[in-house]
């Protein structure tokens, strides 16, 4: 098996009544890197990325490692990705263990025996809550409760890549509530993911994360993918300020060369 | 007898640290099941014609021995305590673990057959074929026999249902007010068909409907049992296969489906389930109520919103206390006895409230 595996858009689009939410999008995330998907608040990031996780009905064609994802059983999607939703909601008391015990339902995580039996607490672990299994999900601060139900989407696809085939993290907006340890915590484990073989598909809003992390960046701009390409192509001056309608500078790091974006260089103009 | 079955002592031991609930439910489990032989054995001793006890084991078991019941004793006990508790306890196991399945498939811990209008709707189809069954539904009656009125509260519970989640869920979240609002509108309704065909009834279905709308046990025989226990019990057997879909979707829908759980599937199992169990009841028990909310809460509180454990936990400690119920309903004002439906109201509304009010600030009506 030499085939690169990823998740391939072509021309996809969503409808929601009689809005067009997102038209023509062609894109390709591989296995191995991370993509993530940027643009102003409406553009479409979070429409695109359920169509992808197959929340939303779409038009145009979504593949993974070369099949029809409309045509899978949630059985078998749930084996090739696992979604990071925006905000969760949780109906009753579930303690943390209890929920990130949740991804474990689809039995396809990958390891077995006492190493799945101790898997919930290392994904807890591996999240920076070692030692909050035991505590009420509902009590949990909003940052503390994103990175429960990332433990739990990391348990339900923790090899990267499973019996040859990789597997894939979508995650809306990771790091949206967290602090910044939490928010670098974070991106560093996606990009772990990566390296092991993995796929990462990411909505991200702070572009200084997206440069530092992306190996991809998918601009979205009123439901087009209208940029995509390395961080260095995509963040440029004009580029950004087109996309996000406000003039903006795109400096770079002196010594790593990744570019940045800070919301002071609007004065320069 | 309850407080022996919620030992904090016994959850105690095994301190909760990591989080896992699941030796707890499965200890509790295995308390339950003990307490309810303990109940159907003391409800079947209980009541007017008094037997100990021991005396009904031994005669149930065939035997005999120096404290052996009379005959007048045993024949009580056979033909008209037994299939009671028998009811009492598939009736009770019926309504907690809808009430159960319910609460997870609404994701809210209001949602009760009893108070979102199933049982209304179950009503209505009970009442219908009581009222219509010998003018325009006879030719049903004549092919359905025995099994027409529980088939008639099935639809019925059916239909309430079906209505209920179309309108109070959008895009796989339920909204509690609407849920709630929806059901006091379809109860109403149905009420009101119900009524209308009340004021149609004569006398001698007059009696059978107010006796039978009360809520009670009393008219337990096994020709009842045989209508309504395979479908119970039928309900009641789906539990396990749904109860990790409604684990997941405690997520909501759209992470269910992520979860790789087949979240059309399982709610539409439930959904008939929980017709099913209701309809069934309120045929043969009429309204039976609270023991659909109070029961899964309690066990909540004790054991966790795991499914796999909550919906037998549900059914042991549901069937427990309609027995208990109906043991104080039978006795306490002997030899006449109160409708068991009033025991379960007077004892569940407060319950219900409690619940409102300590959830208050969560539930944001």
């Amino acid at each position: 098996m030499t085939t690169l595996s990823a998740i391939e858009l072509r021309d996809v689009g969503v409808r929601i009544g009689h809005k067009q939410i997102v038209s023509g999008v062609n894109l390709v995330a591989p296995a191995g890197q991370l993509t993530a998907i940027v643009g102003p608040n409406g553009s479409g990031k979070s429409t695109l990325l359920k169509a992808i996780a197959g929340e939303w009905d779409h038009s145009g064609l979504i593949s993974i490692a070369g099949r029809d994802m409309a045509a899978l059983r949630p059985w078998e999607l749930a084996g090739l990705r696992a979604v990071l939703p925006q905000a969760a909601t949780l109906s009753f008391p579930f303690t943390v263990l209890e929920v990130v015990r949740l991804g474990l339902t689809g039995g396809r995580s990958g390891l077995t025996g006492a190493a799945l039996d101790m898997l919930p607490f290392e994904a807890l672990e591996r999240v920076d809550l070692a030692g909050f299994s035991g505590r009420f999900y509902q009590e949990l601060s909003g940052g503390e409760q994103q990175r429960v139900q990332l433990a739990r989407v990391l348990c339900q696809i923790w090899t990267p890549v499973l019996d040859g085939q990789a597997r894939y993290l979508l995650l809306d907006e990771p790091v949206s509530s967290l602090d910044i340890k939490h928010q670098l915590g974070i991106m560093s484990i996606a990009r772990e993911f990566a390296d092991a073989g993995g796929g990462v598909i990411a909505i991200m809003h702070d572009l200084n994360l997206t440069a530092m992390f992306a190996d991809k960046i998918a601009m979205m701009h009123r439901g087009r993918l209208e940029f995509d390409g390395s961080p260095a192509a995509v963040l440029t001056d004009n580029k950004v300020s087109q996309v996000f309608e406000c003039d903006l500078r795109v400096g770079v790091t002196p010594r790593a060369g990744s570019p940045f974006v800070l919301p002071q260089s609007t004065l320069l103009s | 007898m309850l407080q022996r079955m919620t030992p904090e002592a016994a959850s105690s031991r095994t301190q909760q640290l990591d989080g896992d609930r699941s030796r707890r439910a499965r200890l509790a489990i295995f308390f339950l099941a003990i307490g309810l032989a303990a109940a159907f054995l003391f409800s079947l001793a209980s009541g007017a014609s008094d037997a100990s006890m021991l005396a009904v084991a031994s005669d149930l078991l065939g035997l005999g021995g120096e404290n052996a019941l009379s005959v007048r004793d045993s024949i009580i006990v056979v033909d008209v305590r037994l299939p009671r508790a028998v009811l009492g306890i598939l009736i009770g196991a019926a309504l907690a673990v809808s009430g159960a399945v319910m609460q997870g498939l609404f994701r809210n811990p209001l949602a009760d057959p009893g108070l979102v209008g199933v049982s209304a709707g179950a009503s209505l189809g009970a009442i219908s074929v009581i009222v219509l069954g010998a003018t325009s539904l006879a030719p049903i009656v004549g092919f359905l026999g025995i099994y027409t009125l529980p088939a008639a509260a099935f639809i019925g519970g059916l239909v309430s249902t079906l209505v209920l989640y179309g309108v109070a869920t959008r895009r796989g979240q339920t909204s509690v007010a609407t849920m709630l609002l929806a059901g006091i509108a379809l109860g109403a309704m149905a009420n009101a068909f119900s009524g209308l065909l009340v004021y149609l009834a004569d006398d001698r279905q007059l009696r059978d409907l107010t006796f039978w709308g009360l809520g009670s046990l009393a008219g337990a025989t096994w020709a009842k049992i045989a209508a309504a226990g395979p479908i119970i019990v039928i309900g009641l057997a789906t539990a396990p296969f749904i109860a990790r879909g409604l684990n997941g979707l405690a997520l909501g829908e759209a992470t269910a489906g992520h979860l790789g759980i087949p979240v059309q599937r399982v709610k539409s199992v439930a959904i008939v389930a929980v017709a099913a169990t209701v309809g069934a009841s309120v045929a043969v028990s009429g309204g039976i109520g609270f023991v659909g909310i109070v029961v899964p809460h309690l066990l909540r509180l004790l054991i966790g919103p795991d499914n796999r454990y909550l919906l037998p936990a549900s059914a042991l400690l549901g069937g427990c206390l309609l027995l208990l119920a109906d043991s104080v309903a039978r006795t306490i004002v002997a030899p006449a006895e109160l409708p068991i439906g009033i025991v379960t109201a007077a004892v569940g509304a407060p319950f219900f409230l409690w619940i409102l009010l300590r959830r208050r600030g969560v539930l944001d009506l």
